[in-house]
């Protein structure tokens, strides 16, 4: 199906598109999480929903994590299409096995009889001062979870179009939404359409670097792109979009086009998804390879509460450009 | 209320059923043609042959480790072909989950069985959801999970009750409380020995039942199927039983106490007792049953050692629906 009007939105405005359209189409989704009702969610994405949908579709739930994704799971096992919202991704911890043991190897070790066909949407990533369990990027904790899918948008329109792909999709989708991103704007097209899952996109062609980014450090590494442009540097941007499973054709071509890479994650640098991609680059493109490729990632520490210190782990378009150098140096 | 007398011989058969498929997965075991882990559910059979009688295939169960009788049970009883859970704990390709589940993992949603989860406990979040799916539906299905006393030291426990509580899902919690977790003693393990206790306070029915005698078994189950299908929300059924099997290095529990529930309150011997005295049956009548039914597990034994392994490559197959490209 094709969108036909272009308009701007925010990400949480898309997000929240995404969310009526499938409702309003598809009788079997329904919502469920912590204050997502009356209240339309912490960050305002099921904002609306709850009048529009009823309370019946719209489940308001006690702060029971496990209970609220064993739900998710359970209902899907006879053909709903549950789309819970974890209020903040440092809380999976809580649900961890309902994900990990449960939704992910269900439709395996079941040998195909059952499907996990949920969407769990949670917050994500720091800056914003939230300390320790309000600020953290997981994707490394369900990176090594085969039958996992991780999905994380960085444009209001890929929030949109992606949201609307995982709701239709009959696997368990951890939908990572980066609480920098809820409030930016960007064109988003009208009506139904989808955003392929496990295809990255090329955020900004070039020709000299290319920087593989998720969510958050995909703004940085565009912020970064433009800053060295003005030096003559061409920087290609791949917004990943899926994490897992990945598009390693798009990004493994990408880099056999350059010959430098650098991986910006904003998660800790150490298992995470840069390592991830930083090897599968290294062992698919080591005779394209001019430089070897730089992690620009989380510093190895918990994320402290006061700015200052939580700037000091964080990743930005300082740690890109510098990585970018250091690649275009070797 | 005492049961027809073909009632209570249909319930002693599917009790032999499930302690014959313990016995002889148990021997299998030794011999090494069973690979993993076994717990088997022998002393517990009232309970699994109760609710395998009032759970229809449009029903669900959640079982739990202890489990491969009723699972069994289902699979014959509603697609008379019980030997498939028997080839799927050898691990074959005829098994239910061709061999990628095993004994803690088998699952048939056609007959009811939506599969043991190894994590205790795990599936008591699940079972909220299936039974949500059938409130908001209005399929007047019952949704059960099986549990041990082990399971209600997990948080899910308490997540579980108090959410089908508030939404008044259609949930029977079927609690065997057979005394021990692993080798901790309920009483040590919880803060009462009675889990109906701890049940109370979430504002449902909670029956605690003994569950080594299958006529108080089979009534408590038929009124809380009946209950929980007349949209009364959920249900707790506490059976208090024994397992039979120590732990896998050997006994560790009083040899008084083995003696009294392997002899005074074995299940199947007390059901035989009450069949004896409540009919012209004789011991050789019973007897031919119990030898019916051990022949008929010796078939499906045989029928799992000649099945075929699966295919190698199987092993990477179904991970993603649709595969590695999520159509």
């Amino acid at each position: 199906m094709t969108a036909t009007t272009v308009r701007t939105r925010t990400f949480v405005q898309a997000l929240n598109e995404a969310l009526d359209i499938s409702m309003a189409s598809d009788p079997s989704v329904y919502l469920l999480g912590e204050d997502i009702a009356e209240m339309g969610g912490d960050f305002g994405v099921t904002r609306g929903l709850w009048a529009k949908y009823g309370a019946e579709r719209v489940r308001d739930t006690p702060l029971s994590e496990a209970a609220i994704v064993g739900t998710a799971v359970g209902s899907a096992m006879v053909g709903l299409r549950p789309v819970a919202e974890i209020m903040f991704a440092d809380f999976l911890g809580e649900c961890y096995d309902q994900l990990v043991n449960n939704a992910a190897k269900m439709h395996y070790m079941f040998d195909g009889q059952f499907k996990a066909s949920i969407v769990v949407r949670t917050a994500c990533g720091g800056g914003f001062g939230g300390g320790p369990h309000h600020s953290q990027s997981v994707e490394g904790w369900f990176l090594n979870v085969p039958g996992m899918v991780i999905v994380a948008p960085a444009t209001p329109a890929d929030a949109k179009g992606l949201l609307l792909a995982s709701i239709e999709n009959d696997n368990p989708i951890l939908f990572l939404e980066h609480k920098a991103l809820y409030r930016i704007k960007g064109d988003v097209p009208d009506g139904h359409y989808t955003t392929p899952l496990r295809k990255a996109a090329i955020a900004r062609p070039g020709k000299d670097v290319t920087v593989v980014a998720t969510m958050k450090m995909v703004h940085e590494a565009l912020a970064a792109a433009s800053e060295l442009e003005k030096e003559g540097i061409d920087v290609e941007v791949i917004d990943l979009r899926t994490i897992r499973p990945y598009d390693a054709e798009t990004v493994l071509a990408s880099v056999h086009k350059t010959g430098r890479a650098v991986v910006a994650n904003e998660a800790p640098k150490l298992g995470g998804l840069a390592a991830e991609l930083s090897a599968t680059i290294s062992e698919e493109c080591f005779r394209a390879l001019k430089a070897p490729v730089v992690r620009v990632a989380g510093l190895d520490a918990p994320i402290p509460f006061s700015l200052v210190l939580e700037s000091y782990i964080l990743p930005g378009k300082k740690q890109v450009v510098e990585g970018i150098r250091s690649v275009l140096r070797a | 209320m005492a049961l027809d007398i073909e009632t209570l011989v249909d319930l002693y058969r599917d009790m032999w059923l499930i302690r014959a498929f313990e016995f002889g997965l148990e021997r299998e075991f030794k011999k090494g043609n069973v690979p993993g882990m076994l717990h088997t559910g022998v002393g517990q059979e009232a309970t699994q042959a109760a609710l395998a009688a009032h759970l229809k295939a449009t029903d669900c169960f959640f079982p739990d480790h202890r489990c491969h009788g009723i699972n069994a049970l289902a699979q014959e009883k509603h697609q008379g072909d019980g030997e498939r859970i028997m080839a799927e704990l050898f691990g074959r390709a005829t098994g239910v989950c061709s061999g990628k589940g095993g004994s803690l993992h088998s699952a048939n949603p056609r007959v009811g069985n939506f599969g043991d989860n190894a994590v205790e406990g795990s599936y008591m979040a699940t079972v909220l959801g299936v039974a949500l799916a059938w409130q908001m539906r209005k399929e007047p299905n019952v949704a059960c999970c099986i549990i041990g006393d082990g399971t209600v030291g997990r948080g899910e426990f308490h997540e579980s009750l108090n959410m089908a509580a508030i939404w008044k899902l259609p949930v029977l919690y079927a609690c065997v409380n057979n005394g021990y977790a692993i080798s901790m003693p309920v009483g040590k393990g919880h803060a009462s020995a009675d889990i109906v206790d701890l049940a109370r306070g979430y504002g449902m029915p909670c029956v605690q039942v003994d569950g080594n005698e299958i006529e108080l078994a089979y009534v408590e189950v038929a009124r809380a199927v009946d209950s929980i299908r007349a949209g009364n929300g959920p249900y707790f059924l506490e059976f208090k039983t024994w397992r039979w099997q120590g732990l896998f290095s050997g006994e560790f529990r009083p040899a008084e106490e083995v003696r009294y529930w392997k002899e005074d309150r074995d299940p199947i011997r007390l059901a035989r007792q009450k069949i004896s005295a409540q009919s012209s049956l004789q011991d050789a009548d019973l007897d031919r049953i119990e030898a019916e039914v051990a022949q008929q597990i010796e078939r499906w034994i045989d029928f799992a050692k000649n099945s075929p392994m699966p295919e190698p490559a199987k092993a990477t197959a179904d991970v993603y629906v649709g595969g590695e490209g999520l159509r």
